[in-house]
């Protein structure tokens, strides 16, 4: 990164790839904070938190 | 900064970089070592291990990433908002370090369960794939970051316009 100069980029137009990205990465956050808001993460209760009691033998 | 100065820095966050996404790679491996193995040593191995490379390595892994990664780009004519690319890899970075700190704690209870008790295929499964899933999503992430990196796709922001004006008007005085 260091030792390459910036480029001038073309023109002031956002490029497409941002646009991918940034849609991509709406739908991952949006998905993400739905499931977690209701607790349907796909393999049961939200991660972060331990859970009280589960199958401990 | 000096050439040199940036050429050193350039190593360091290539290297926390890179070793961030090794060590994450690594603990993909021990989460799933953890999920799928049937032998009760191995998964109480997995899970302390995996701890103890998340908190002694991946995580100060990806905070000298962050902070490299700021000093580059602010030393630089790259700047932190100026290029798409620096933009995109900045977020990734650090929402995958806020993810990490979050998630430390689930792995630091499965250690402890693990610890504790023989865990069998059922015991605590949803937990357990949840880890093998956003310790395969880090990983994903820290690809994508890494081949911006090599790519630098072109694309500046409306602030990097800015600036480049700026730049260009102060050269032609």
């Amino acid at each position: 990164m260091a030792n390459q100069s910036p480029y001038a980029g073309s023109n002031g137009s956002t490029p497409r790839w941002v646009k991918v990205f940034g849609i991509i990465a709406l739908v991952l956050v949006l998905l993400f904070v739905i499931l977690h808001l209701t607790g349907n993460s796909p393999f049961g209760p939200s991660s972060h938190t331990p859970p009280m009691e589960q199958g401990v033998q | 900064m000096t050439p040199g100065l940036r050429k050193l820095a350039l190593i360091a966050h290539i290297t926390f970089s890179v070793g961030w996404l090794g060590a994450v790679a690594g603990g993909l491996a021990l989460t799933v070592a953890g999920l799928t193995s049937q032998d009760a040593q191995t998964v109480r191995a997995a899970y302390l291990a995996l701890e103890l490379t998340a908190r002694s390595v991946i995580v100060p892994l990806s905070l000298a990433s962050l902070l490299t990664g700021l000093i580059q780009s602010l030393g630089t004519e790259w700047g932190l908002f100026r290029h798409y690319w620096v933009v995109f890899k900045l977020l990734i970075t650090v929402l995958a370090t806020i993810l990490l700190l979050v998630h430390l704690q689930a792995i630091s209870y499965m250690a402890d369960v693990a610890a504790g008790t023989a865990l069998s295929s059922t015991d605590f499964r949803g937990l357990r794939m949840d880890l093998v899933l956003k310790a395969s999503l880090a990983v994903l992430a820290l690809l994508v970051a890494t081949t911006l990196s090599v790519y630098k796709p072109r694309g500046m922001t409306r602030y990097g316009w800015h600036k480049q004006d700026e730049q260009r008007k102060v050269s032609r005085l």
